[in-house]
């Protein structure tokens, strides 16, 4: 059993160290594969790589057109990609509206899109939010400050197989001036996975 | 039944606050079992649905209790052992 | 080879309560969702898991009702879902199910 907080009890720091070090030994792991698996999820994946394609697509009429209908084919004229990982996996933005505003989840485990979000926080792969955001969007969203009108729809999507959710969050109104990096600034991982306007 | 981490709907959870700058990672340890995990899939040790297959088999009270990367660690033993890379007295350390 | 399912059709999915890992979840079990979209094919992680082989699926998103899953909610939830997880809606012997 397990420390409430998952600290080091029970010596679980010391039993990772052991298994890590019989893997070495036996020639199933190396130190470098360790090095790069941590440092494409460290520093390559991060949330200003998703507000980039938002504030680019806000911006820009056929950029967003063309996220929305291909969202892997798009990447790369920011360059971006969803590789990195263990596979790439495909990549739907979701573009909230007046009418519509969307929320990402995965009931089932944590499925996030790290390339472009960065690590996922411990909230996200809480059952505490895997369990409620599927059956009370608005309660959820409201402990997150969140209150999207009565008419407005929420549709929650749950990340059960390959695709990984981006929400395109909606323009805030006067920013018109504001120029593309400014723009990306705007943009918070919470709004990206929905539990923001934006 | 269904397994425990198959939570969509179901009630009795507390809300779970947000912690401002949370770190990816909040041990050492942690960081060590997530590239672990990513290098032996990685070699084809076992496959990203038997790495879920292995967290969702936890006992359910093994599975609430233990962290994130708890649950990762306990996957990448049992899978170790079931595949016979190493054996559970060495997992073990006895 | 041909997917069942195009955007519009109307599906139910699987009741079955499988001792094996699956990811249909509990609660879109025995519910009716339209097709949203194909999302792409994929081998079925049922098989996957099981290390049986596991030719590439065609894989849906697929939108339901809350009332339809939970019996209340003014909200749409979609889900990912493999063919195997699906069947049209309606289809034979359904009224008595």
């Amino acid at each position: 059993m397990s420390d409430h907080h998952g600290g080091p009890g029970h010596g679980l720091a010391a039993r990772v160290r052991h298994v890590e070090a019989l893997l070495e030994q036996r020639g199933l792991i190396d130190s470098g594969e360790l090095d790069r698996a941590l440092e494409a999820y460290l520093t390559r994946a991060s949330p200003a790589n998703g507000a980039r394609l938002v504030a680019r697509a806000w911006l820009d009429e056929g950029f967003r057109s063309r996220l929305l209908a291909d969202a892997n084919a798009a990447l790369p004229e920011l360059g971006l990609s969803m590789g990195g990982g263990m596979q790439e996996q495909r990549l739907k933005v979701v573009a909230n509206t007046e009418a519509t505003h969307n929320v990402i989840v995965c009931t089932l485990c944590s499925c996030y899109p790290i390339a472009l979000l960065g690590p996922s926080p411990t909230w996200y792969k809480s059952e505490s939010y895997r369990s409620r955001v599927v059956r009370d969007p608005r309660g959820v969203l409201g402990e997150f400050g969140f209150a999207p009108g009565p008419d407005v729809e929420i549709v929650v999507w749950d990340s059960t197989a390959e695709s990984r959710y981006l929400v395109l969050p909606r323009r805030p109104a006067g920013t018109g001036e504001l120029g593309e990096a400014e723009l990306a600034a705007l943009v918070t991982r919470n709004g990206l996975i929905g539990v923001a306007a934006v | 039944m269904s397994r425990i981490n198959d939570v969509g709907g179901m009630q009795g959870f507390a809300p779970a606050g947000q912690e401002l700058d949370e770190p990816p990672f909040h041990a050492d340890w942690e960081a060590h079992v997530f590239a672990m995990n990513r290098a032996l899939i990685g070699r084809g040790a076992y496959n990203l649905d038997e790495f879920r297959d292995a967290i969702e088999r936890m006992p359910p009270q093994e599975y609430l209790a233990a962290s994130y990367y708890e649950r990762w660690f306990h996957a990448i033993t049992v899978l170790l052992v079931e595949k016979g890379v190493l054996t559970a007295q060495e997992v073990s350390g006895d | 080879m041909t997917e069942r399912f195009r955007a519009g059709d109307r599906v139910l999915t699987s009741r079955a309560d499988p001792l094996h890992h699956t990811r249909l979840p509990r609660y879109a079990r025995g519910a009716t969702g339209t097709v949203v979209e194909l999302e792409g094919r994929y081998p079925l992680p049922d098989d996957r898991s099981r290390g049986l082989p596991a030719a590439p699926e065609a894989v849906y998103a697929v939108r339901f009702s809350a009332a339809e899953l939970f019996g209340a909610g003014d909200h749409q939830v979609t889900l990912a879902l493999w063919e195997s997880y699906l069947r049209p809606f309606p289809g034979r012997g359904q009224a008595n199910e």
